[in-house]
């Protein structure tokens, strides 16, 4: 109450100094929650490759691409030593204009003949309603949408949905996987075959065959094989193809999210650290202004400790209040980005309890931390100078 | 025995790096219990100086000359560290200054609580105690008011309300009425000393207003950082004016 009383004296000065630190704290929440997601998004991306699963695609290199590669070479595979199972699979972008870059995962159409997996698959996906597909589904348009594709289309399961100009039934909508599932339609293999042959130039479509093309194979080791030389094998077979294999995954995903995390709360520091100083300089000027209060204080009997604690508990009262501010607004912030992203599938932010709680926390500590330097100045202070003082 | 007792007490403040100045060049100064004693003198002779170190302010100059001595119920007060001396004034002393020095955002009752607070006592005994303290200079009416609310003869009450409940041994003023017109500096002086009378409360004031010396037992003179004498005649007459009206 007293210290309420004592920040209530300089209500502007307090008033923007809270303000500073709610900016901060406002910052980190934000920034911190977009980490939270990017984490996520990783971390529920791996869960694939908890098989063993190697991914393999045309075209060599290191990043995943969407070229046509012949359905036959599936079987190459397959005969390598090691190979369990090999799912050859199509997937593309569902339609062109959304090929650009996007902060959350891009809208996808994929297609394998379901099942062919033959249970390998680490994820698991259920229907939230309707139903998943069978193999029985191969020959027909039927698609099952993720979570979020089908709320930014407004398709629930019975609906027909026109996916690269032709019509889909929607048979099931999944429940949230938080990863790249949420944002894709999923199709029979042949359907998805013959949607990729329609989004090439007629030039390279010409010698081709919807059945013999796809655009990727997904590879299971048997047990006892590691991932590492079942790509070292793909690669030695065929120097055209492309892998991924579990720890590339995390290398690359980990190494782009360790980047985006270092950088993001890197900001929210900033801010915060910026609000410190002007808990710094509002406590410099409050104990300034109270010098001969403290002198008083100090010739009546109060301890320096107890000085330091009074303006400590003040500061730190400060970072608190800012802090509070910030979080709810941070809060509000991240749930209307969320709801306002999830009509078009991004949602970019994840806030955490424990994010929530370090933001509280810092902000105290930050506000204590920056009452302690005047604060020791205070108790310094020759009481019979401080009285004296005008 | 003397409740306060100090000999070859000097305080030589370092103005500049080449400037000093000499504020109290050794005195001995003695305060029973039960006494009212005026510190009086021109500025600059030296008689802030010794309230504070008489308060404990500040220490006594140990580096030349004689050792400074001073006890305090008995206890020397040279050796002992800051923390010690602010123990000391918290619990033992009171102190009155003369621009009613009350904390500007607490009430009346609350500015007496503080110094609770710093002896020790919290809680429901501490306002209790502050209420009682209140009673004594008569504001128990205006306990909830804030220093702003107050006038400066009913602030100057509160300061000493809040010097007297810790029951010190000795309370400490500091030109008490500079600030207050002449009706005003009659009622704090009259409570003082019918603090003293009723309650044999020991008060050491520094003024420089004649009239609240001849209110005192006993009035030191001081001059250029020494004491001119220990009684003047129309002190020793007022105090046995005094005497003879209790």
């Amino acid at each position: 109450m007293r210290m309420l009383r004592n920040l209530a004296r300089r209500r502007l000065r307090t008033g923007l100094t809270i303000l500073g630190i709610t900016i901060g704290i406002w910052a980190l929440v934000v920034f911190g929650s977009m980490a939270n997601r990017i984490n996520d998004m990783v971390d529920k991306g791996s869960a694939f490759y908890d098989s063993g699963a190697v991914t393999v695609w045309g075209g060599g290199g290191s990043m995943p691409k969407s070229n046509p590669v012949d359905v036959a070479i599936a079987d190459r595979i397959a005969s390598l030593e090691g190979v369990d199972v090999v799912v050859p699979g199509v997937s593309m972008n569902i339609s062109d204009d959304t090929a650009g870059m996007s902060m959350g995962l891009p809208p996808m159409i994929t297609g394998e003949v379901a099942g062919s997996d033959k249970g390998r698959m680490a994820m698991v996906l259920r229907a939230a309603s309707g139903r998943l597909l069978a193999a029985a589904d191969e020959g027909s348009n039927v698609t099952v949408l993720g979570c979020d594709l089908a709320r930014q289309y407004g398709k629930r399961a019975g609906d027909t949905i026109a996916l690269r100009g032709e019509d889909f039934q929607v048979v099931g909508v999944l429940e949230p996987t938080l990863t790249q599932p949420d944002n894709s339609a999923m199709v029979p293999l042949a359907a998805a075959q013959r949607l990729y042959l329609s989004t090439l130039p007629s030039l390279v479509t010409a010698n081709l065959t919807a059945s013999k093309v796809v655009t990727s194979f997904t590879v299971y080791p048997r047990p006892g094989t590691s991932s590492e030389a079942i790509a070292a094998e793909i690669k030695a077979a065929d120097p055209e193809l492309g892998t991924m294999t579990p720890s590339d995954f995390t290398r690359l995903a980990g190494s782009y999210a360790a980047m985006l995390n270092a950088v993001l709360v890197g900001i929210g520091l900033i801010s915060v650290v910026v609000g410190g100083l002007s808990v710094v300089n509002t406590m410099a000027m409050a104990i300034a202004e109270r010098t001969r209060e403290i002198g008083i204080k100090r010739a009546i009997g109060a301890s320096r400790a107890r000085i330091v604690r009074e303006v400590v508990a003040e500061s730190a009262l400060i970072g608190c209040i800012g802090g509070t501010i910030g979080l709810f607004l941070g809060a509000l912030i991240v749930t209307l980005a969320n709801d306002a992203g999830r009509s078009s599938g991004t949602i970019l932010f994840e806030l955490t309890a424990g994010t929530a709680a370090t933001a509280l926390a810092f902000s105290t500590l930050l506000g204590a931390l920056a009452g302690f330097v005047p604060a020791l100045h205070a108790a310094r202070l020759d009481p019979v100078a401080a009285l004296r003082y005008e | 025995m003397a409740l306060l007792e100090g000999r070859n007490l000097r305080k030589t403040y370092r103005l500049s790096r080449r400037n000093t100045l000499q504020a109290l060049c050794g005195v001995d100064v003695s305060i029973e219990p039960g006494e009212i004693v005026a510190i009086m003198g021109p500025s600059g002779s030296g008689k802030s100086t010794l309230m504070h170190i008489l308060g404990l302010l500040h220490a006594p100059d140990s580096n030349h000359g004689p050792r400074p001595e001073l006890s305090f119920n008995g206890r020397d007060m040279v050796a002992l560290g800051e923390g010690e001396r602010t123990r000391i004034r918290a619990r033992e002393m009171g102190f009155v200054f003369q621009d009613f020095n009350l904390v500007p955002t607490l009430t009346a009752v609350e500015n007496v609580m503080l110094a609770c607070d710093y002896a020790g006592v919290g809680g429901h005994k501490a306002r209790q105690a502050a209420l009682e303290a209140l009673g004594l200079v008569g504001l128990s009416e205006r306990a909830d008011h804030r220093p702003a609310e107050l006038s400066g003869g009913e602030q100057q009450r509160v300061a000493i309300a809040r010097a007297l409940v810790n029951r010190p041994s000795l309370v400490l003023a500091d030109e008490p009425t500079g600030n207050l017109d002449s009706a005003r500096s009659e009622e704090v002086l009259g409570l003082l000393r019918r603090l003293n009378r009723e309650h044999g409360q020991t008060f050491v004031l520094v003024t420089h207003d004649p009239e609240v010396g001849q209110a005192c037992d006993r009035i030191v003179h001081m001059r250029d950082g020494r004491i001119r004498d220990g009684r003047s005649g129309a002190a020793a007459a007022a105090t046995q004016g005094t005497r003879l009206l209790r």
